[in-house]
């Protein structure tokens, strides 16, 4: 047969094509795009520099942590990249990895990726463990845009919070791992499973151009790798399709930034997006109705409160800061502002602290009369009482401020709102503080993660210069070493009783919630937390248990 | 004339230097950077190591001089967030904020404009009451109003035009009809007044009662006497090009120069944020010395007064 050779030409051309095509028409997964108020604050998807709820979304899609959290079945721990792990002692956990792993360059990932993880090289930096004191002076190292492979000097303090008295983690053989601590630490397994302690691998990091390059596109396992990340603006993932976990159901994940709530829900509705994050309580009704939208999600690992200021002449008396507990009415903020969503947990414990968690502690009850009686017992002349204000850093935070402030007034307690700006201003010691906003989680499924590390010694609250308690100190450091579980529910019990009763440190509002606002016939469920799940088992026919 | 340049040149430099003053105080002194960027739940240990790392731990005047002493370098400081240089991260965003003010701008002039003149020329008719009736809805409404109705009308009713983000061309639209619209409303409101003024003076009566006829009159004497205040408000527009945008750029999720701007002064990103003050301060001070020297041209008078002729 003879060819021309514009026809023989025409034929390579298609020869060349045909595969593409075959493939094009092979990998037939969606392209999902999701409308959200912020893709990462920092810039980067470091959690340790980042810190907020926000990366956490987005991170969790690209690197994994040992440990995993069941979010479907009460945040429980289950084996991520590592299948199983066991005691040694009371102060080192030995872990055996998941084989087979891959990262997203192709690296099977190793014992020697994870111990680098928790480096000085990768995480701590130049500080020491806590058992060896603190250096007198702030850590050193590049800025961000020096363009170096070493730690900005922020990162190694905040990690060393996460893991104060980590010693080493060691490879003892190509797939296990040892986290050896100083001393004794029974939530060991839960600061491996929190943020921070992702993995990703080492040859990436060294491949990389610098520290802020792989912050932004870090080499992880996730379902999802990085493509591009036009911060402020844009982040596109693409499938990892040698995920251990199975192919990933989605093709290409779109995070578009979209600071504006309407904005969200009109790029929804109109069908650019599948997905808007973010939104506020009185925007459900507005979405569910049309039936072709719903509105997913509840309440995540979170709690509001409002925290006091000891040193403030007025509130040192604990009867005032009782009788603002007790003014509150706190399922009526839950019925008017969050639509019933959301609940008045059990002090400032979350569910995954399991048996840790006393369920038979309980808010101060909404009694007006209490409260009355309590500031009349402490001679309260009606001095103003400053309460500075975040415009909406938390969700419905003017509001449900106004409501309390009524609330309050109605007791006889005389609040002096100022709004300000930022949290500088928040904590500006130039004027008189008294009360201000304030939301607690927990890193961990531990009391230590919560409200110690927040209130305890070293807590931002201390640091603050707001609120400290000698018992509570000391009780708090005994439950950071403690082994013996009836005696850290007990010191837990105490220490409830002395920030939330006693000597009350805050007081709790309520449990916060994150809505997201989809399409009703994307079958995927919201974890109660901001990380969404894009994993074959969450998404579609595919969704189990 | 040299010496009105350099004095104008000399009064455009000094205000530039005191609004990147009083944006370098104002500031430092109204946040921590460390606090926002790291959260407040950083440790202490981490909020001295960055403040140290990007010397916030300095005193305020020595932080001053070392800004100073950087600009003179050519030096606008690098982002605290980015890690680039602030210039460089201003600069890829200007694009992209251009690309939406410069066809609106046209849009205010090329409607704006001639409006002001058909409503000046017909006064008092219907066609008069119609341009100033849409020429103060343009300039009363708020541009996130106007954004959002457009967005429901053609992004979520109809579906013809994206709702927000820079996907394509389709998506400049309703962004450029919202920036436009409100400028437009006040081109033809001060084209009008400025119109019937000079209409009403004795020169034009006395060129009609010589035989002009009415168009040569409108063109020849009424439109280049009303074009003074007409280019005064122009210039301004022009000068807020580059950061003009803020609250459409936020509206329609656009990454231009509003929302780097939005988005630095929340996180107290310093570099950045002075860096487009600096650039806003110099555009708007270049526009309004180009205006002066607009003024010369459009009228002989001001030119023989500024060179000391009478």
């Amino acid at each position: 047969m003879l060819l021309s050779r514009r026809r023989a030409a025409a034929l390579a051309g298609a020869a060349t094509l045909l595969p593409r095509v075959s493939l094009a028409q092979a990998d037939n997964r969606p392209v999902i795009t999701i409308a959200v108020q912020k893709i990462s604050n920092s810039n980067t998807f470091d959690l340790i520099r980042e810190q907020s709820n926000v990366g956490e979304r987005t991170s969790s899609l690209m690197c994994e942590r040992l440990i995993d959290l069941d979010w479907f079945h009460g945040i429980s721990q289950m084996p991520g990249l590592a299948t199983e792990w066991r005691r040694i002692d009371d102060q080192t956990v030995e872990l055996s990895l998941r084989r087979g792993v891959k990262f997203h360059n192709g690296d099977e990932m190793t014992a020697e990726d994870v111990a680098w993880c928790f480096s000085a090289q990768k995480m701590f930096g130049d500080t020491t463990p806590d058992y060896m004191g603190r250096p007198g002076n702030p850590t050193s190292g590049p800025v961000i845009g020096a363009g170096s492979k070493a730690l900005p000097p922020e990162i190694g303090p905040v990690a060393r919070q996460r893991f104060p008295s980590l010693v080493k983690v060691e490879a003892t053989d190509r797939y296990t791992v040892r986290f050896v601590n100083a001393t004794p630490d029974v939530t060991l397994e839960g600061r491996i499973a929190a943020t921070g302690s992702e993995i990703t691998s080492r040859r990436g990091y060294e491949d990389a151009e610098n520290w802020l390059a792989f912050a932004r596109k870090p080499i992880g396992t996730g379902p999802y790798r990085v493509r591009e990340f036009r911060p402020d603006n844009l982040l596109i993932l693409d499938a990892h399709d040698e995920y251990w976990g199975g192919r990933p159901p989605i093709k290409t994940l779109r995070f578009v930034e979209v600071p504006e709530v309407p904005s969200r829900i009109n790029g929804l509705l109109s069908g650019e997006y599948q997905f808007a994050c973010d939104i506020p309580p009185d925007q459900i009704g507005a979405v569910e109705s049309r039936p072709a939208f719903e509105v997913v999600g509840g309440t995540i690992l979170n709690i509001r409160m409002t925290d006091f200021n000891k040193t403030n002449p007025t509130l040192a008396d604990p009867r005032v800061r009782q009788a603002f507990g007790h003014a509150i009415d706190r399922q009526a903020i839950i019925d008017s502002l969050w639509a019933g969503r959301t609940r008045i947990p059990h002090g400032l414990q979350f569910d995954y602290f399991g048996d840790m968690q006393l369920t038979d502690w309980n808010v101060p009850e909404f009694d007006p009369s209490k409260s009355r009686a309590l500031l009349k017992a402490a001679g309260y002349k009606g001095d103003a009482i400053p309460y500075r204000l975040l415009n909406n850093y938390y969700t419905n935070q003017v509001a449900t401020s106004q409501i309390l402030i009524e609330m309050w007034r109605e007791v006889g307690l005389n609040i002096e709102l100022t709004m300000k700006e930022n949290w500088t201003q928040i904590r500006d010691l130039s004027s008189p503080r008294g009360v201000r906003d304030w939301s607690g989680g927990a890193s961990f499924n531990d009391p230590v993660g919560g409200m110690i590390a927040t209130f305890g010694p070293g807590g931002s609250s201390t640091a603050a210069k707001e609120w400290t308690n000698a018992e509570f100190n000391q009780l708090a450091t005994q439950m950071q070493t403690s082994t013996d579980k009836a005696l850290r529910k007990r010191i837990w019990r105490r220490l409830l009783e002395i920030a939330e009763r006693e000597d009350p440190a805050y007081t709790v509002l309520h449990q916060n919630a994150s809505f997201t606002a989809k399409r009703r016939d994307i079958a995927w469920r919201a974890c109660p937390s901001f990380v969404m799940d894009f994993r074959a088992s969450n998404w579609g026919a595919g969704i189990r248990g | 004339m040299l010496r009105y340049l350099a004095l104008r040149l000399a009064r455009a430099a000094l205000t530039i230097v005191l609004v990147v003053t009083f944006a370098f105080v104002v500031l430092r002194l109204s946040g921590d950077p460390a606090l926002i960027i790291m959260s407040p739940e950083a440790p202490e240990e981490a909020i001295q190591a960055f403040r140290h790392a990007w010397g916030l731990d300095q005193p305020i005047w020595i932080q001053y001089i070392d800004y100073f002493t950087a600009i003179a370098q050519g030096d606008l400081g690098v982002s605290f967030r980015d890690g680039r240089p602030a210039l460089q991260l201003v600069a890829e965003r200007i694009p992209a904020t251009l690309i939406l003010t410069i066809p609106a701008l046209l849009l205010k002039i090329c409607v704006g404009i001639p409006a002001g003149i058909h409503a000046a020329l017909h006064r008092n008719s219907t066609t008069d009451r119609l341009v100033m009736a849409a020429a103060v809805a343009g300039f009363t409404v708020p541009s996130f109003v106007l954004g959002l109705l457009l967005v429901l009308l053609f992004a979520v009713q109809l579906g013809w035009l994206p709702s927000g983000g820079q996907e394509s061309w389709r998506s400049m639209i309703l962004p450029v009809i919202t920036l436009g619209f409100g400028g437009a409303g006040v081109l033809a409101r001060f084209t009008r007044s400025a119109m019937l003024e000079v209409l009403g003076q004795p020169y034009i009566r006395t060129a009609l009662a010589k035989g002009v006829p009415w168009h040569r009159v409108v063109r020849g004497h009424a439109l280049p006497n009303a074009a003074i205040p007409t280019v005064t408000v122009v210039g301004f527009m022009v000068g807020s090009l580059i950061a003009g945008a803020v609250v459409v750029e936020s509206v329609f999720s656009w990454p231009g120069v509003g929302r780097l701007l939005v988005v630095s002064v929340s996180n107290r990103d310093l570099a950045v944020v002075q860096c487009i003050l600096l650039l806003v301060a110099s555009t708007m001070v270049v526009s309004n010395l180009i205006v002066d020297l607009l003024y010369g041209v459009l009228d002989p008078r001001l030119r023989a007064g500024a060179s000391g002729g009478h």
